[in-house]
């Protein structure tokens, strides 16, 4: 069993980065916080185990990952089940982000930020957390290719193959947006 | 023209991001969820553990119950044909 003290220290230290990249991956506040929730009692159980091959921070950046994929899968079953129906190839189901305003973006950008997130919720999951860790964690490639356990160029593709695709389903998407 | 920036505002506006703070009563759901998982009484642990014994135990008897059944039952024909095939003349 871990010190309590030892313990709320890592959580003050790191709360803010787990319930930014939930809330970054997720979109959504309520989901944020539950994932932050098991995040820190999952860091609380294995904490012991933690081996420091890698750095509690990458440690404490892939549980999350996890956790959220995990979530968005969980709750695409759940609605499947219910509705009897198919499978889907990406996360969009899950993630609705048509009524969503982030917090942290500035108003005057919050229509445009909607869109953008509508799109990322297209990316592959790969794609989409290389993203989401460069643009909005603002991490090096090193650091994300150490949090997602793949070499360094791998990451460079999987930024440039996403920024690629965003453009891509952004030009369509500038075609209605005229229409309006 | 346009169309590029558009583009360009779309994907650029999450810039100047800023963190947001969760909640202040999120630790104390946290540590409510750790002590919850913490209360497994040792009285629960020794029932699983009396309750699988019991299991294996039961499977075993039957286990062992079948194979007897399965000589007795093998004996009993080898019996039956061998009687039958010393029948020479």
């Amino acid at each position: 069993m871990i010190n309590q003290t030892h313990f709320e220290k890592l959580y003050q230290e790191y709360r803010v980065l787990v319930f930014n990249v939930a809330l970054n991956y997720l979109q959504n506040l309520e989901d944020a916080e539950e994932i932050t929730q098991d995040v820190f009692v999952k860091v609380y159980h294995s904490l012991e185990n933690f081996n420091q091959k890698s750095s509690f921070k990458t440690w404490i950046y892939r549980i999350t990952i996890n956790q959220c994929l995990d979530f968005v899968k969980k709750k695409n079953s759940q609605k499947r089940f219910f509705i009897f129906g198919k499978k889907s190839q990406n996360e969009q189901e899950y993630l609705n982000t048509a009524t969503f305003e982030h917090p942290g973006i500035l108003m005057e950008k919050q229509e445009e930020a909607k869109i953008l997130f509508e799109v990322i919720n297209t990316l592959t999951e790969n794609q989409k957390t290389a993203f989401l860790l460069s643009k909005l964690d603002g991490l090096s490639n090193p650091e994300i290719a150490e949090i997602m356990q793949l070499s360094v160029s791998s990451i460079e593709s999987l930024i440039f193959r996403a920024k690629t695709a965003l453009q891509e389903k952004l030009a369509e998407k500038f075609k209605n947006y005229r229409k309006k | 023209m346009e169309r590029e920036h558009w583009i360009q505002n779309v994907m650029s506006s999450t810039n100047g991001i800023t963190p947001v703070k969760p909640s202040d009563t999120l630790l104390s759901k946290i540590q409510q969820k750790i002590n919850q998982q913490n209360k497994v009484s040792p009285k629960t642990v020794w029932l699983a553990a009396a309750s699988i014994a019991v299991l294996i135990v039961l499977n075993i008897t039957v286990l062992k119950t079948k194979d007897k059944t399965k000589i007795e039952t093998t004996t009993a024909y080898q019996e039956m044909t061998g009687n039958q095939s010393n029948q020479l003349y």
